[in-house]
């Protein structure tokens, strides 16, 4: 019941974001929107390094940078049309995971953090630096100006990114073996797991949907630069996204992703004067969430069914059902 | 005698340079019960862990049915058919019981909903499938020990490496462990098993190997090595023996 639910509700809201650009014509709600859809993809990748594997990627911004500048490059100077370079900048995004892996997953906890932190700000340097990319003048890209277009592609992207990650997640047995490595590597090892190989898989699988984005977002606001696109600002609000949503659930971050977008959407709109006091209370909101809803919203939301309803167990298909019946007296637990 | 299912020869295992496990060999037979048995600090723990592949050898091999599976890494080691607990237990705290034993189920049963069904079988002969919807988290030590012979037969092991998996229990609880330990015996499972509770481990091996210092002192059948001086003098010091 709860699943059918769920897919009503999942299926309502899909056909509203798909009809909604034929009621709403205002080109500013849209591109609100298209922004709002992209964050849900940002959130909901990272979560599958830094909820489902545990392991906390401060460095998630490079990888859409990576992506953006792929797609600037390679339009601008290589002349491919977008749909060819498009899945290039998924491509460079999970050989920069490749490379990056390597050394970095084999560290935990806060070292991951800060070690993928440098390396994103590493990157945003050689930005900076090198000719190709612009250098701190950025990149204009040829502009196709069709806010339709894009809100399409956007929806259609995540939407997609939504549903293969929902499936390898909390379908198919990958999810799970993700999780293990998340509670106890050196225990995972002894059921058969290989870490390193999950790990990279996982990281892999969080950079490529991200690269992607990271490129419909240059053709669509047609100019990156080292801090547009690589700064601090793509990963710390991804953090605050997954963590006040609740990391490793998926649906937590696209919730914190939605709200979290529409507090800074209203933040910017009417203080736009204490644009300061954004990132201020954007590291409160990590503080509190961590010490109050140690799940996130949505783990919170989620334990409290389930502490109401009690939980059923499924039958089994063969006959120990039947065995546990008997040897098991009812306990309330 | 068929051939051993497991041959450790003259493993030694060095960290720097204290040398835990000094020149060990002994051998398991198909379907025996080995304790392993031997002071604080005698080197079980180590040589479980160079025989499930968690550590290499420093010197020696382990030959597990015909094959040098010496340095092998773990999880290569589960694919092969040797399942282990851990004596300091590694349950996933964040996950429920039941997906403790699914994520070992996967092993075997690729697909989800296949290791799901076998994990509840899992659950059915260890006695924890009332627990199943639990957070591993909120077992008792006695659950968790539970969870993690669960865990290890999950992975449909031919060979068991149970470590110290009664210390630590009421005698209640103990006696359902052996029960379960017996059964699994019973059902063709080659278990080497470590335990500190003389009770437990002279009553379900069929064959003993002692460690001291890392070193082998005995090997026997559980009179034999009860009997045997370097035993008693490892166990109650010079002037008993």
């Amino acid at each position: 019941m709860k699943t059918s639910r769920g897919a009503a509700i999942l299926a309502i809201i899909t056909a509203a974001l798909l009809i909604l650009p034929l009621v709403v014509h205002d080109t500013f709600v849209l591109r609100v929107l298209t922004e709002g859809i992209m964050w849900i993809g940002l959130a909901i990748a990272f979560d599958v390094i830094a909820g489902y594997t545990g392991y906390l990627n401060f460095g998630h911004g490079a990888f859409f940078g990576i992506g953006a500048y792929t797609i600037g490059i390679l339009m601008m100077q290589a002349h491919l049309p977008f749909w060819v370079a498009l899945p290039l900048g998924g491509l460079a995004a999970a050989l920069t995971a490749l490379i990056a892996g390597i050394p970095t997953l084999r560290l935990k906890g806060a070292y991951f953090a800060i070690a993928t932190w440098a390396l994103s700000r590493a990157i945003q340097q050689l930005a900076l630096n090198v000719e190709f990319t612009g250098g701190p003048d950025g990149m204009r890209l040829e502009a196709f100006l069709n806010p339709l277009f894009f809100y399409y592609l956007m929806l259609i992207t995540v939407g997609v990114i939504f549903l293969i990650l929902w499936y390898l997640l909390e379908r198919a047995p990958f999810g799970l073996k993700l999780k293990a490595i998340r509670e106890d590597e050196e225990g995972a090892k002894a059921l058969g797991l290989n870490p390193t190989m999950l790990k990279m898989q996982s990281f892999i699988l969080s950079a490529i949907p991200t690269g992607i984005l990271g490129g419909i977002y240059a053709y669509w606001i047609t100019f990156i630069d080292p801090s547009s696109t690589l700064g601090d600002l793509v990963s710390d609000q991804a953090v605050v996204m997954v963590v006040f949503g609740g990391m490793g659930t998926l649906f937590g971050p696209a919730l914190g992703a939605i709200l979290i977008f529409a507090f800074k959407t209203i933040f910017w709109a009417y203080l736009s004067d204490f644009q300061l006091l954004y990132l201020i209370i954007l590291g409160a909101l990590i503080a509190i969430s961590v010490i109050f809803i140690p799940n996130g919203l949505w783990g919170t939301l989620v334990k409290r069914k389930a502490v109401a309803r009690p939980q059923q167990k499924p039958e089994p298909a063969s006959e120990p059902a039947a065995l546990s019946a008997v040897a098991v007296p009812e306990e309330g637990n | 005698m068929t051939e051993p299912i497991l041959k450790v020869n003259s493993v030694t295992k060095c960290f720097g340079g204290l040398t835990a496990v000094d020149d060990v060999s002994f051998s398991v037979e198909k379907g025996e019960i080995v304790g392993l048995i031997g002071p604080n600090g005698a080197g079980k723990t180590t040589l479980f862990n160079v025989i499930s592949g968690y550590y290499a050898p420093t010197k020696g091999s382990v030959v597990f049915q015909g094959n040098d599976i010496s340095g092998k890494p773990p999880y290569h080691l589960a694919g092969v058919g040797i399942g282990r607990t851990f004596q300091v237990v590694k349950p996933f705290a964040g996950l429920s019981v039941l997906e403790n034993v699914t994520i070992a189920s996967f092993l075997k049963h690729p697909k989800k909903a296949d290791a799901e069904r076998h994990a509840w079988q899992v659950l059915e002969t260890t006695g924890l499938a009332d627990r199943a919807h639990l957070s591993a988290a909120g077992l008792t030590l006695a659950g968790r020990k539970r969870l993690e012979i669960s865990k290890a037969l999950a992975l449909d092991p031919s060979f068991l490496l149970l470590d110290e998996v009664v210390a630590g229990l009421n005698p209640t609880e103990a006696d359902r462990t052996v029960e379960l330990i017996m059964k699994l015996k019973a059902q063709g499972l080659t278990i080497l098993i470590v335990e500190h509770i003389m009770r437990v481990i002279m009553n379900i091996s069929d064959r003993l190997v002692v460690l001291n210092f890392g070193k082998k002192i005995a090997e026997g059948t559980p009179a034999e090595v009860s009997s045997d001086p370097h035993v008693v003098q490892a166990y109650f010091g010079e002037e008993a023996a």
